[in-house]
């Protein structure tokens, strides 16, 4: 187990947060969390691990029934609802299924997330524009959803969770419904992102992906934090078979 | 700026939705307005019962007090001013012996009897108009209190009269209240319906909308704004159907319809239209408010 660095500021902590359901599940132990800001870490776990709560809670889509969750300083538990946007809009989300608008197309559901924050027409220009270029999508700005593969179509999703520039971005099972090789580009893709100083939390249960990267790995069982890696894999004792490069 | 192109966005996503949901959207405009039509119809005749009140009430809030002959003009005017000062009381008007007698002649129909009347038996009156018809009870107990009227015939009050108006009238605002309530919350349903229709439709956008940081009025201002453009279109409906309606009907059934009080008042063609207009507006504001609420709260 590692401890967080004291002397960086966590852009994520987690004190003694539990969090139990109406019908008495306790989908969340006592997690003692922190994240420090720029890195990047993977959240490992089988189905019904809690990884999906905890990033419930990271969103504020939950509050917890216990404990203090704090991101970029503030009380998630005690954010108040008319602060929940500006809370939002300083995180990066994406998903495992894309939750993309398919009457849309590519340029404007990238847009959309700035349309959302009232921005003006020659920002959200640019910003989409640049957003786009990151994810190497700059020459399919035109095309419906539809007409893009998975991958294509998670890159166009991380375009839109970076284009009003978090300084955060969760990803929930970002690369669930995609083929080995397009899960490492999207990986790869997050990683350039967390290079440039965003932090990047990915929930995943890719084991492949997870080994590669040797980056940190929170592993939940059954609600609680079994293990917290700085450079882990995705089982306590590191995979021998070696991961194909890319 | 940012309020601005965040109403033009609302105004946009309306627009368009009010168009991709054509199906729903014309169902709605078509029961709004037919609604709206009951409401300008109750409303028009509510209108034309309040005239025919209004005149009944104005002749019968008119106290007309017969001065005996012996009484001393400075104890009419006495009586006059004290009449003037009473808060309920809009006017008051002394009628002389002499003038009565002039009116009295003036009309054809009693020619026969001033030929067989002998000097001047009608009786000096004074004219008092109260402020409201429940005033004329008052001002008549204070009148037959006074010694200078008349002992025989004292006042023309006709107190079960402007009793049964009175009931009547509120009984009248009664009813036509409770009809617009009921039509009120039966357009609040359709437009709650069809916005939901439109929710349901775009559930996802509303859900990444929240994620990624609107706010609350974000998300909702489109669906009000759709609610207001059915319920104005509705309206407008509403009022061309009227207009072009209520002046042929009127000419038409006038007469036949006798126990209505059909009458064409084109003063009151813009306070209808008005009226409609800001109520289908209205309507579609709440409906379009409740109905999302659900869907939209962080």
């Amino acid at each position: 187990m590692i401890a967080p660095k004291c002397n960086e500021r966590p852009v994520i902590s987690f004190q003694q947060v539990w969090k139990t359901y109406p019908n008495g599940t306790d989908a969340l132990r006592n997690i003692c969390l922190t994240v420090p800001d720029g890195d990047f870490l993977f959240l490992v776990g089988a189905s019904g691990a809690g990884k999906s709560s905890l990033v419930r809670l990271l969103i504020r889509e939950e509050k917890p029934t216990h404990g203090r969750l704090l991101v970029h300083g503030q009380d998630l538990g005690g954010l108040r609802r008319r602060h929940l946007p500006h809370f939002r809009r300083q995180v990066g989300l994406v998903f495992q299924d894309f939750k993309l608008l398919p009457r849309m197309t590519v340029h404007e559901n990238v847009a959309f997330a700035l349309e959302t924050l009232g921005e003006s027409r020659r920002v959200i220009e640019l910003e989409v524009d640049a957003a786009l270029d990151i994810v190497g999508l700059a020459g399919m700005a035109r095309n419906y959803p539809t007409e893009l593969s998975g991958g294509e179509q998670q890159r166009v999703a991380i375009a839109r969770a970076l284009v009003h520039r978090p300084s955060l971005v969760i990803a929930d099972e970002p690369t669930g419904n995609l083929d080995p090789e397009t899960a490492w580009e999207i990986t790869q893709i997050l990683s350039r992102i967390n290079a440039e100083g965003v932090t990047v939390l990915m929930a995943t249960h890719n084991r492949e992906i997870v080994d590669a990267m040797r980056r940190r790995v929170v592993a939940l069982e059954r609600g609680e934090i079994i293990r917290d890696h700085r450079y882990g894999t995705y089982d306590e004792a590191p995979a021998a078979s070696a991961l194909r490069v890319y | 700026m940012k309020l601005l192109r965040r109403a033009r966005y609302a105004f946009t996503s309306a627009w368009q939705n009010f168009w991709r949901n054509l199906g729903v959207s014309v169902a709605a405009v078509v029961s709004i307005a037919l609604i709206l039509v009951l409401a300008g119809i109750s409303l028009l005749l509510g209108h034309a019962l309040g005239q025919v009140l209004d005149t009944y009430q104005q002749r019968v809030s008119v106290l007309t007090i017969s001065v005996a002959d012996d009484t001393p003009l400075s104890a009419v005017y006495d009586f006059e001013y004290q009449l003037r000062q009473r808060p309920d009381v809009v006017s008051v008007r002394f009628i002389s012996k002499d003038e009565e007698l002039k009116n009295f002649s003036s009309d054809p129909r009693n020619q026969q009897l001033i030929q067989q009347m002998e000097g001047n038996p009608l009786p000096a009156k004074i004219e008092v108009r109260a402020a409201h018809l429940d005033d004329v009870k008052r001002i008549d107990a204070v009148a037959r209190q006074w010694r200078g009227a008349d002992r025989n015939d004292p006042t023309d009050y006709q107190g079960d009269f402007i009793t049964n108006m009175l009931r009547l009238s509120t009984w009248l605002t009664v009813a036509g209240l409770t009809l617009l309530a009921i039509l009120t919350v039966i357009s609040v349903v359709i437009v709650m319906n069809t916005i939901r229709t439109a929710v349901y439709h775009r559930r996802q956008e509303i859900e990444l909308m929240k994620l990624v940081g609107a706010t609350e009025w974000f998300v909702r201002g489109p669906f009000v704004v759709e609610g207001v453009m059915t319920g104005v279109i509705a309206a407008s409906l509403a009022v061309g159907l009227l207009l072009a309606a209520y002046r042929p009907f009127v000419e038409r059934f006038q007469s036949e319809l006798f126990f209505l009080p059909l009458s064409y008042d084109p003063r009151f063609v813009p306070v209808l239209a008005q009226d409609l207009l800001v109520a289908g507006a209205v309507l579609g504001a709440v409906g379009g408010y409740v109905s999302v609420r659900r869907f939209v709260r962080l």
